[in-house]
């Protein structure tokens, strides 16, 4: 008896913390800035090539599940696409401040147990995320276009 | 009871195998005792397997207890966890100890140079419990057998107090431990744990290697208990252990971590040694939900 009871509390448990986990809506959190002697902080990493193969690496293990392999960012987690202007118009300095803090509200872990080198590394892999032009668009598109 | 138990445990471990989990990052700190301030990321669980086992001194008893841990991220700031635990003492006998859920809250949005954590643990284990998943009070009973141990049942209502700090690529942290014991008279016990801990690289190579610096992370805690308010707060009579830490990232979604701690007080075990083998499974809550039918 008491083992059936402790299974229907660990099942609510289970339960209502899906429910929890459901971020059903994502919008942009307007109060979610890099204070501005931070925001101006420069990468460290900025001229170094090899330390972006590294982000790469670690995007993919940290944040690719969230955001998406290319950083679209993927519907059902209601995650950002990090390819939008939006993002890729912040400074260095602010992308490293959001890495490092998150945003727990909105359901962005911090990442502040990376070391410091590793989330600059992120940064460098963030900077180089653009939209990929398909080919059939381009071969679809009108003259002069 | 106990083979209903262990069947139980194998069909929800068996489950999650052919639900097809996938993978993600897992790197856990090495810590065993000491919690830090970062929470399971929202929607994942981690499922591990950790033992505990000592050298006895004379008149001590040899064990092995193995412990199973499903930690779940509710929210980026809510973490929620079951823990299973056993103990297999030699000569002796092979007994399911009880299970323990926990549940931590971090209050503030941002880091801070100090990044407070609150947890509260709900414990319904029996006396022969020798995991040491933290230590309060004066010191657990490692000599009785586990005919006297077991029944003996403890419901524990335990409450802590986490405070961490990332310091240049170092992690800082501190527990201090509240518990309540409501089967048996022993007042209110206190404990505390302190640790740290560093990657031993810190910035990530471009290639997957497994035996690179980055993967692993070394530090040390130290953990014990501080009595009661029946045999009075302070050292006297306790138990405190100093136990270097390492973790292994051994691929994406699984870490290694191992300790051996040194006891410092003629209460403790002279050697306490820790093994665990953490597994990430990504979404876990998604795939549940589409089990049932949900489209999502």
């Amino acid at each position: 008896m008491r083992m059936r009871w402790s299974g229907l509390l660990i099942f609510l448990c289970a339960f209502f913390g899906y429910l929890a986990a459901q971020n059903l809506l994502y919008w942009p959190d307007p109060t979610w800035r890099a204070p501005e002697s931070v925001a101006a902080k420069p990468n460290p990493l900025a001229d170094n090539l090899r330390a972006a193969a590294g982000g790469k690496k670690l995007f993919m293990r940290n944040c690719a599940e969230c955001h998406g392999k290319d950083g679209t960012g993927v519907p059902k987690k209601h995650s950002a696409d990090l390819q939008l202007p939006v993002v890729q118009e912040e400074t260095d300095g602010a992308l490293f401040w959001k890495i490092t803090n998150g945003n727990t509200g909105r359901g962005m872990p911090s990442f502040s147990k990376l070391p410091d080198l590793e989330r600059w590394q992120l940064v460098l892999f963030v900077r180089s995320l653009r939209p990929v032009v398909k080919q059939d668009s381009l071969s679809k598109a009108p003259p002069g276009s | 009871m106990q083979l209903s138990c262990i069947k139980n445990l194998a069909i929800v471990i068996g489950s999650m195998l052919l639900f097809g989990c996938a993978a993600t990052f897992a790197q856990e700190s090495p810590y065993f005792v000491t919690y830090d301030h970062h929470m399971e990321e929202p929607g994942n669980l981690d499922i591990e397997a950790s033992t505990t086992t000592d050298v006895p001194r004379a008149g001590q008893v040899y064990y092995f207890a193995p412990y199973t841990e499903f930690e779940y991220g509710v929210t980026a700031n809510w973490t929620t966890e079951l823990y299973l635990e056993s103990d297999s003492t030699w000569n002796d006998s092979a007994i399911f100890t009880g299970w323990r859920l926990e549940n931590r809250y971090r209050p503030l949005k941002r880091e801070h140079i100090v990044n407070p954590v609150l947890y509260l643990e709900y414990e319904n284990i029996t006396e022969a419990s020798k995991i040491q998943k933290e230590i309060e009070g004066t010191a657990p009973d490692l000599t009785s057998p586990n005919s006297i141990l077991q029944p003996m049942k403890d419901h524990e209502l335990e409450g802590k107090l986490i405070l961490s700090s990332d310091l240049h690529n170092w992690n800082v942290a501190g527990n201090f431990i509240v518990a309540k014991n409501f089967s048996q008279t022993e007042g209110v016990e206190f404990g505390y744990s302190v640790g740290f801990f560093r990657p031993l690289a810190t910035i990530a190579s471009g290639s997957n290697c497994r035996f690179c610096r980055e993967n692993f992370s070394a530090g040390l805690e130290l953990y014990g208990g501080l009595g009661s308010t029946l045999d009075g707060f302070g050292l006297h009579d306790t138990a405190h252990y100093a136990a270097p830490i390492v973790s292994w990232l051994v691929s994406d979604n699984a870490t290694l971590r191992f300790s051996v701690g040194a006891g410092l007080t003629h209460e403790t075990n002279p050697v306490l040694i820790r093994f665990g083998y953490s597994y990430e499974v990504q979404g876990i809550s998604g795939r549940i939900a589409r089990m049932f039918g949900s489209k999502q």
